[in-house]
């Protein structure tokens, strides 16, 4: 259908439209046309995504003159591929209605792990060596030795790409990665630096955050990104947790051992070019003392991740003085291990800011902030002298001269915590010293400050005030969407009593009562031979989830599940996960029916779907909260409550809350679905902690469900996936509709939505 | 063991209290034979082992000698004391095997015969289904015993029912049981520490299809290595050192024994295994390609001790292996289903079996080049909104006829008769016709069917309106009789007795005709008389009904007549035809001299 918003004709591949998207799309419009960012909270299951792009796209079609560039962010490579594929949808359409002129190219962007088509190179275990791997064949000097001796391998899809030059385009279109892969194998060309290429003349791209939020990443991949851009951030819930990992660093005995290792390879690297090819390291020198400008000029494949969040200046100043000479910068670095090795041998836990670190480090090793600031690049440069290729050994060097350009750059924000042992295992000693971020707006600043609208979207941005403050931005529209919906699809419960009448709870000193256990046992038991299809579970953390299943196996309760459903379960292994998850998926398919065991924060419940019949029923047990007596977290908090003035346990509901309310919001994906979500802890009735749940959530939470015993929850289950089963009327009768036709919208106009909704 | 037939010694009581006769006893695959030492005596036997449902006995050490009792499916049981507890297992384990063995070969269809010899079992299923349906039973006997059905036309027309009591085991093939093997518990003789394991060949297939390398194990090791009890002593001398946990000790005890070390490492087959399949994984669900994608996740880069990552002990994790990876790695073969397809004899054969069906499956898995095509199709399925769209193509499940036999067996019992008396009745058509020319002349009608439609429509469209307007009157009219309660139907306001007659006479009304019908076209003299037979009991039921409808008291009657109209209308029909049928036949029946009895 097509439709008219304002001044922009929105085609949108469906024939109807959830009221809902229809005003997304004006509040988005809104935010266009301000030139500013936006933060939007729409609940999952009402087609975020594809309201999203088929406004962006048509805002931009219709303004040929100056057309937007889209930088959608997604957390994971299969959202990506999932978006890519809506858009592929919509593109289709608009082709369809608009002819050639709608053409758009649409890329995804992902690391050479999941672009590469080099059958050698791929057989890497994981990204750094696919990464090295690539390197070994494609750096310029390997290249330059390859032309003069035929036996050096180089990659022939490399090669082609770069014998084809400007004409190694990709025609318009929208490419997933596995089109890319298709697209580059069918050529002969590198799907991989062909992306990169094509990412400055791309319409769309769709990467991951860290491709953004990154320093290391972004300034070699989102270098040239025009000011003219929207650049949307998907499932942003926890972005402001993403920006701090992107600048927190720790360092271990094992990386100063490694680096130990990193840096007497290059001293013998040092040595062999001085025998044999002095005049490489005096012209670095030469480079060096002009500044590190010159670094845009390398070969595209000689790039690595770049240095952290530097200002423009820093890049224009030369490198000072005393590290210029290969000998002596790796003196100073040798000088930088000693110490870190030094302040790792603590009995106590230490904490201190950048600035006092900074200074003890000046005063010990001798080594000044400005140094500090410029390890990384200087490493960098160092490692292209010495033309080392084999960069996945040299990773715990990297971290370290992270760690001291971080440290060198940041006074204020961070801190700097050395632990002698893990809090939870205090007879094994494992030193550690963390540097951690506290302030998320640090990694997003740049992104503000460079684009034009950043939008900021989920399904639970709840409470909708508190991330312009963690995140340091000001919003020109912050709305919060609620779901109107045909029938009550969702049905959410808090359980708080077992089917014995004891309350169920995880907290501390109840979760290991074996009395709580089995009624978590129990309700699972009871829900699998009630429940259709499949049946999610979250746990608070792995450590819970091991020992409860193993409970549960010893009790012979696991065994009664299985024989209602197929039992799978989330892992800390990647591969074992996925795997498990395909299985799951195929379980559900097959209708044989199954359940997955998952864990808050964990991978899975940050990116996986459990919609339609792959999740009928979520049960979180326990309220996710974070691990309190975590001396980074502590931390942080402090910083919190001094900065923005957000009280501890305020914030730690607060990210329990949205984590419980995103594992839950997995069940449901259009209003033609349906599921259950059970929160079982008897914490959740205090009305504190519920009311910080999304607003779509606590709508159809009813008091009568609020205090709920596993015999009543289970009632209500049948009575509700009884409902379910009936058929209804899709487009929501006559005095509130849920569904919206084209005709339905011409009639209305603008505004009168509004009215409908609300 | 894997011989087909064991030979003890053993006495045979009839009762627990028995003396019990000393003799023979010789298991084949199919009977058991039990021969008494002295031939006057009169314990001998002769049972056939598909009537042994089960079997017990004594357990060793125990007070009791060593029993082994057999029942059969009448309940009865047949008790034999052997001489040793070995003689006992042997049989046991004999007994065991043949026993599984019956309960999954299915039965050979059998086609029933007009004379059929029916077995004992045939009948009693019969007798069974007769007593459970006092409807059919009533049919029965209504028309079998007075001879208007034989008992083969009845029966025939219901095999589906015979057939589904007969097969019902051996319909479905079974899967792998849903509880792991982590399950097997010992059992303990309580005087030693000895444990002792009960390894079915249906356990081994499910620990090697869960375990590749302990299935490679097998195969390389036994038995020129070490024997199979060896085998699997240190198998579950593993398991055991896995349960407890202590991931130290199993390193100790693996770096001593080798073989031992492959059971505790890690499975090397599972994890390339799992390369390959990852790689045909959905794709918006491959957490692998984040893993690759995400530069957060370089060592030590991030927020390293939160608490919300877990702390492993890093040393001997070659020797961990978690619950959770035995639960997925179980639950993801009783997904995949059983692949092998043999009779499950002994550990060797099962290896053997399973070793060719991987084998199959991974060339089936070479082709990979067409799974891209499904990911996709995954991905867009995925990502649709279905109720923003009309849904483009129906949810409609094709047809599927799971047994024609329902639908034409009938026709089958004819076309059996013919069989018989072909040489006396008609001349056969001698048909040369290649399945071509047939295909191409059934292609040829059915396009001229679909062009100018059916020149000879099943039902006249004046008949069928007439036919519509008669039940839209009737309906009608009742509709203004009853009144508006729309649960009450006609029959119940009738009399209890009456209406039962009616249903009755309704049900046998139908199996009448639809005997009759398939009749036709008479080609055989047994279906003649049959037709004759037919007939008759059909022009006695007429009467019947009109006796019906002037018992029922007058403010019932029209209703009971309307009920009783279609049914007269379908008698007539059948009579009509008949008759027209005689007509024509008598009319030829002077140029034919060998016409039909």
């Amino acid at each position: 259908m097509k439709f008219q918003i304002e001044d922009v004709t929105v085609y949108f591949p469906y024939d109807h439209i959830y009221p809902e998207q229809y005003s997304y799309m004006i509040e988005l419009k809104r935010a266009l046309d301000a030139k500013g960012h936006c933060l939007l909270e729409m609940p999952t299951g009402t087609g975020k995504t594809i309201a999203l792009l088929s406004l962006i796209t048509s805002y931009s079609l219709s303004k040929p003159q100056s057309p937007i560039k889209l930088i959608y962010c997604t957390r994971t490579v299969h959202e990506m591929e999932k978006t890519l594929a809506e858009l592929k949808l919509l593109h289709n359409y608009q082709i369809k209605h608009l002819g050639p002129q709608a053409r758009i190219l649409a890329i995804g962007l992902s690391s050479r792990k999941n672009l590469c088509v080099n059958p050698t190179v791929l057989a890497a275990e994981n990204r750094d060596s696919v990464d090295a791997g690539c390197r070994k064949l494609t750096a310029s000097w390997v290249r330059a030795m390859a032309a003069e001796n035929p036996n050096v391998p180089t990659c022939q899809f490399f090669e082609n790409y770069e014998k084809a030059a400007s004409a190694a385009v990709l025609p318009p279109g929208v490419y997933t990665l596995q089109d890319l892969r298709a697209f580059g194998k069918e050529k002969g060309w590198c799907p991989y630096f062909l992306a990169r290429h094509m990412v400055q003349f791309a319409n769309v791209v769709v990467y991951s955050y860290q491709y953004l939020l990154d320093p290391k990443v972004a300034g070699i991949i989102s270098k040239e990104m025009q000011k003219e851009s929207v650049v949307v951030f998907d499932e942003a819930h926890n972005i402001d947790n993403v920006c701090i990992e992107a600048l927190s660093v720790s360092v271990r005995r094992q990386t100063l051992e490694g680096a130990t290792r990193n840096l007497n390879r290059i001293s013998q690297e040092i040595d062999r070019f001085k025998a044999t090819d002095a005049s490489r390291l005096r012209s670095e020198y030469n480079r060096l003392v002009e500044g590190l400008a010159l670094r845009g000029n390398l070969p595209i494949t000689d790039t690595w991740l770049s240095n952290p969040a530097l200002p423009d200046d820093i890049l224009k100043e030369a490198v000072p003085g005393n590290i210029r000479r290969a000998e002596h910068f790796l003196h100073v670095l040798r000088r930088l291990v000693q110490y870190l090795r030094g302040r790792l041998e603590t009995d106590n836990v230490e904490k201190e800011s950048p600035v006092g670190f900074v200074a003890s480090i000046s005063s010990h090793a001798g080594i000044d902030q400005k140094t500090l600031k410029f390890c990384y690049d200087r490493l960098h440069s160092l490692m292209l002298t010495l033309e080392i290729t084999d960069t996945d050994e040299f990773l715990h060097i990297q971290t370290i001269c992270d760690f001291a350009t971080l440290i060198g750059t940041y006074a204020r924000g961070f801190s700097i915590i050395i632990e002698p042992f893990d809090e939870r295992m205090p007879h094994i000693p494992d030193p550690v010293l963390q540097l951690s971020c506290h302030d998320a707006s640090l990694a997003i600043k740049p992104v503000f400050d460079r684009f034009q609208s950043v939008v900021i979207t989920s399904g639970t941005l709840s409470p909708i005030d508190l991330y312009p403050r963690l995140l340091n931005f000001h919003p020109v529209v912050s709305r919060s969407f609620t779901m109107s919906l045909t029938r009550d699809c969702i049905c959410p419960m808090v359980l708080t009593r077992g089917s014995d009448q004891l309350p169920v709870s995880t907290k501390f000193d109840m979760r290991s009562d074996p009395g709580v256990v089995r009624n978590y046992g129990k309700l699972l038991l009871e829900m699998v031979s009630v429940v259709p299809d499949g049946i999610v579970c979250f746990f608070v953390s792995y450590s819970y989830m091991d020992g409860i299943i193993n409970t549960w196996n010893d009790s012979g309760i696991l065994k009664e599940i299985m024989q209602h459903k197929l039992v799978f379960i989330e892992t800390q292994d990647v591969v074992e996960t996925t795997l498990a998850l395909d299985n799951y998926r195929r379980a559900c398919d097959c209708g044989r029916g199954a359940v997955f065991f998952s864990v808050a924060r964990g991978k899975v419940a940050e990116g996986i779907d459990f919609d339609r019949h792959y999740g009928r029923l979520v049960i979180m047990f326990g309220v996710p909260f974070q691990y309190t007596l975590s001396k980074i977290l502590l931390a942080r908090l402090e910083y919190l409550r001094d900065t923005f003035q957000i009280k501890e346990g305020d914030f730690l509901t607060f990210d329990a809350l949205r984590q419980a309310a995103q594992c839950v919001g997995r069940v449901i994906r259009s209003k033609a679905d349906y599921g259950m979500m059970i929160f079982a802890d008897k914490r959740y009735s205090r009305h504190d902690k519920r009311s910080k749940l999304p607003s779509w959530i606590l709508s159809h939470l009813r008091d009568a469900n609020l205090n709920l015993s596993t015999d009543m929850a289970l009632h209500i289950a049948r009575e509700f996936l009884r409902k379910m089963a009936q058929p209804y009327d899709k487009t929501g009768g006559s005095d509130r509709k849920t569904l919206l036709s084209q005709e339905d919208l011409e009639k209305m106009g603008d505004g009168s939505v509004h009215e409908m909704l609300y | 063991m894997a011989s087909g037939h064991v030979t003890k010694r053993a006495k045979y009581k009839t009762t627990i209290k028995d003396p019990g006769t000393p003799g023979t006893l010789r298991m084949t695959l199919e009977k058991i034979l039990f021969v008494p030492h002295n031939p006057k005596s009169a314990g001998k036997l002769d049972v056939e082992f598909r009537f042994i449902k089960g079997q017990k006995h004594t357990k060793e050490g125990s007070s009791k000698p060593p029993w082994l009792n057999l029942t059969n499916n009448q309940n009865g049981s047949f008790i034999f004391e052997f001489e040793n507890y070995s003689d006992l297992q042997d049989c046991r384990d004999f007994v065991g095997k043949v026993l599984a063995k019956s309960g999954e070969v299915s039965e050979k269809p059998t086609v029933t015969y007009p004379d059929e010899q029916l077995s004992a079992a045939e009948m009693e299923l019969r007798i069974k289904l007769l007593r459970e349906d006092s409807e059919l039973q009533k049919l029965h006997k209504q028309f079998v015993l007075s001879g208007v059905l034989t008992e083969a036309e009845f029966w025939a027309t219901r095999k589906k029912l015979l057939d589904r009591e007969a097969n019902k085991k051996t319909k479905q093939r079974l899967g792998f049981k849903s509880a792991m093997i982590s399950d097997i518990k010992p059992s303990t003789d309580g005087r030693t520490n000895k444990v002792t394991f009960n390894l079915t060949p249906e356990i081994i297939l499910q620990i090697f299809a869960e375990k590749p390398a302990v299935h490679r194990a097998f195969l390389t090791y036994v038995p020129n290595k070490m024997s199979e009890r060896d085998f699997w002593t240190k198998y579950f001398r593993a398991e055991y050192l896995h349960s407890t946990k202590n991931s130290v000790a199993a390193a100790a005890e693996a770096a001593e024994d080798e073989e031992l070390a492959v059971f505790l490492k890690q499975d090397d087959i599972l994890a390339s295994e799992s390369r390959s399949k990852i790689r045909r994984v959905d794709p918006t669900l491959d957490m692998d390609a984040d893993e690759g994608d995400d530069y957060t996740h370089l060592p030590d880069h991030g927020i390293f001790r939160d608490g919300s990552k877990e702390v492993t002990e890093s040393e001997n994790e070659l020797y961990r292996r978690t619950l959770s990876q035995d639960i997925n790695r179980h639950a993801a073969v009783v997904l995949e289903g059983r692949a092998v397809d043999v009779e499950l004899e002994d550990t060797r054969s099962v290896a053997e079996a399973l070793a060719r069906s991987k084998q199959e499956s991974s060339t089936k898995g070479e082709s990979y080049g067409d799974t891209s095509r499904e990911r996709l199709d995954r991905v867009s399925r995925m990502t649709e909104i279905e109720d923003l769209q009309a849904p483009n193509n129906l949810p409609l499940a094709p047809l599927c006829i799971k047994d024609p036999r329902d639908y034409f067996d009938s026709q089958q019992v004819n076309a059996l008769r013919t069989s018989g008396d072909e040489l006396a009745g008609t001349e056969q058509i001698k048909c040369s016709l290649s399945s071509q020319e047939v295909y191409g002349s059934l292609r040829e009608s059915i396009s001229v069917i679909k062009a100018m439609g059916l020149k000879d429509p099943i039902v006249k469209p004046e008949v069928a309106h007439q036919v519509f307007d008669a039940l839209t009157q009737s309906i009608s009219t009742t509709k203004y009789n009853i009144g508006k309660n729309p649960q009450e139907s006609v029959l119940d306001r009738l009399p209890k007795k009456i209406k039962e007659e009616l249903l009755h006479h309704w049900t046998s009304i139908l199996e009448l005709l639809r005997h009759f019908w398939a009749s036709y076209p008479i080609t055989t003299s047994y279906l003649y008389t049959k037709v004759n037979r037919l007939k008759d009991a059909m022009s006695h039921i007429y009467p019947q009904l009109e006796e019906i409808k002037g018992s029922v008291p007058s403010d019932l009657r029209h209703q009971v007549s309307l009920l009783i109209r279609p049914m007269h209308q379908a008698l007539d029909a059948a009579i009509q035809h008949y008759e027209a049928d005689m007509q024509k036949r008598s009319a030829r029946s002077g140029e034919r001299p060998n016409g039909y009895a």
